[in-house]
């Protein structure tokens, strides 16, 4: 190699770019060979490790929030550095972390090895954070496969457990059915775009801002449209959007309740994320299309979870499809941030809301379960307010803010996203999604109803037999965790001023 | 008679829809398993003709990328199915479903 060759790379040297992923990444390896060199006593200390590792790459992504690369795009065109893919890289770190502090409860219960567990875990919140940022198709198909496929172990983890390796098995037939649509639609679209020649360099549609050029160009080509088409269907399968929402229940079932919250936080987030970057980047000229594609499909999907969410029994199939209308409501958000721009950070705003609040009802959730992890009736958590009254108060505050109710963190997360559609003219569309809040607060309210009333039962009938102490009782750290993400929930319902000030910039 | 690009797509499309067909229709998890498989090799193979016949490299590498992550995605689902086997004797998509309220 000449000098010459040496310098241009050190001169291109933008891998700092991604060093939140690459500490991530590198830390998740670390764990696995700290398990091989550490002698077996002390491999209880691998979690905390995982843990601090996480909590090291968060406190660094946040001290360097204004990074040089910011607006730029890096690697030859694969990444494109915005103050939103910030936002999500310090949205997923947290994310994980949560996960990784339910997985501290959860695990030690069985007999399964955790260490790869947190591997695991690292590895694709590092694909998220690079999906986030994503501004090639190749990267973006890249870290989704990433995502998909380290989700399929971890739904199957409990690998003793068939309601578990059945949860795995849909998980992996619907997944991958939807990588292969979204693939298809990916051809598609570059096949339309054909060779561009930008100032003597070939460039193909897999690129965003050749793509968005194409489109601009050329608005009505029918392949590109049955390839934009095929994309968005690839992606409400991921984030569980009406009609590709059936396989929800019953992975979110049978997953460990860490991989649920997972799931529901960072999955979905993912997926909408990539949503954003899509109608707001290389689709933007097809908005006559994507206007009713998306309106339609948050009206089905907010109707379609609430409903589905009313008869059910089990706390983990509730959060599903509760999980399915709150998709709706981002859908909501997205159709409105086509015409108004402030929406996208309403978005942000609402996952952060729901992230703090699902998060503290999947940390009661794990303190609750008992052997059987995919075994969590709604009769389990009577006399919960007597048992045990902290995990109490933090379920009634994560389900209030779920449900939307005024001074929680909720309500205003929604009240944004629907002033920014009424905003944007959508009123049959807000109209419909007032009516799925109304239909949520039923089962929201009989959940906390059963933590915190006495059930009337004929004097002397025999105890519900569902209901039992908590399994495990929360550590001083869980306690203080859990605490935090009900305070936040309940701070951010009064001051939203620095994070809305935050999300809008 | 010249094979040109539409040939291709729709060999392409009629093999993508095949397999689609299949993971609805069948109900064995290795038939499943197969129809995904032809699914992103169909896929592949329209990215192969459009990168021949507009004639950018991309679409050939990208290949690359997908075959690895299908390869990836079979190490991990074989291993799913065989896990469930062990624990149920079977792999007929009707008996398993246990995940119902």
């Amino acid at each position: 190699m000449t000098p010459e060759i040496l310098r241009a790379i050190a001169d291109s040297n933008q891998w700092w770019a991604i060093g939140p992923e690459m500490i991530l990444g590198a830390a998740a390896l670390a764990l696995l060979v700290l398990e091989i060199l550490l002698p077996k006593e002390h491999h209880r200390f691998i979690p905390t490790a995982a843990i601090v590792a996480q909590a090291v790459t968060l406190l660094g992504t946040l001290i360097n929030f204004q990074t040089a690369w910011l607006g730029q795009e890096t690697f030859a065109g694969m990444l494109r550095h915005t103050v939103y893919g910030q936002v999500a890289r310090v949205f997923f770190l947290v994310s994980s972390l949560l996960v990784s502090f339910l997985a501290t409860v959860c695990l030690p219960r069985t007999r399964m090895p955790r260490i790869e567990f947190y591997h695991l875990v690292m590895v694709v919140t590092a694909a998220m954070m690079l999906l986030a940022q994503s501004n090639n198709f190749v990267m973006l198909f890249v870290a989704l496969e990433t995502i998909t496929i380290g989700f399929y172990i971890l739904v199957s983890y409990f690998r003793d457990n068939p309601l578990s390796l059945e949860a795995g098995l849909k998980y992996l037939v619907m997944g991958a059915l939807s990588s292969a649509i979204l693939l298809f639609g990916i051809v598609l679209l570059y096949g339309a775009v054909g060779k561009v020649a930008v100032a003597g360099q070939t460039h193909t549609g897999l690129e965003f801002p050749i793509l968005a050029d194409f489109l601009r160009a050329n608005p009505d080509n029918f392949v590109a449209t049955v390839g934009t088409l095929l994309v968005l269907a690839g992606i409400a399968f991921k984030i569980g959007a009406f009609p590709f929402q059936i396989w929800i229940p019953d992975v979110y079932q049978g997953a460990p309740t860490p991989v649920t919250a997972f799931l529901a936080v960072s999955s979905k987030s993912a997926g909408i994320a990539v949503l954003l970057i899509l109608v707001h980047g290389p689709l933007a000229a097809l908005q006559p299309l994507l206007g009713p594609v998306l309106i339609a499909a948050a009206a089905a999907t907010i109707l379609f979870g609430n409903l589905a969410a009313l008869t059910q029994r089990n706390a983990k199939r509730l959060m599903g499809l509760s999980g399915v209308s709150h998709a709706g409501y981002l859908l909501l958000g997205v159709a409105a941030s086509l015409t108004v721009s402030w929406a996208i950070g309403a978005v942000w705003f609402y996952l952060t809301t729901y992230l703090l609040a699902a998060m503290a009802v999947f940390g009661v959730m794990a303190h609750l379960a008992g052997k059987d992890d995919a075994d969590q009736e709604l009769e389990g958590y009577d006399h919960l307010a007597k048992d045990s009254p902290l995990l109490a108060g933090v379920l009634a505050v994560g389900v209030g803010s779920l449900a939307g109710i005024p001074p929680l963190a909720g309500f205003v997360g929604k009240l944004l996203l629907f002033v920014a559609a009424f905003q944007a003219r959508l009123y049959w569309l807000l109209a419909v999604a007032i009516v799925g809040v109304v239909i949520s607060i039923y089962y929201y309210f009989g959940w906390i109803k059963t933590a915190w009333f006495e059930t009337w039962r004929l004097p002397g009938a025999a105890e519900s037999p569902g209901a039992h102490p908590p399994s495990t009782e929360p550590t001083l750290a869980g306690r203080l965790t859990l605490g935090l993400l009900a305070l936040a929930t309940v701070l951010l319902g009064f001051f939203q001023g620095p994070l809305g000030a935050w999300l809008q910039r | 008679m010249t094979i040109c690009l539409n040939h291709y797509l729709v060999v392409s499309v009629l093999l993508f829809a095949l397999g689609f067909f299949g993971v609805l229709l069948r109900k064995n998890t290795l038939a499943i398993y197969m129809c995904l498989e032809l699914m992103l090799i169909s896929s592949t193979l329209a990215l192969v003709a459009f990168s021949h016949f507009n004639g950018t490299l991309d679409g050939n590498v990208f290949v690359f990328f997908v075959l690895t992550i299908a390869a990836a995605e079979v190490a991990v689902g074989l291993a799913i199915i065989v896990a469930l086997y062990r624990q149920r004797l079977t792999v007929q998509i009707e008996e398993l479903n246990e995940l119902k309220n």
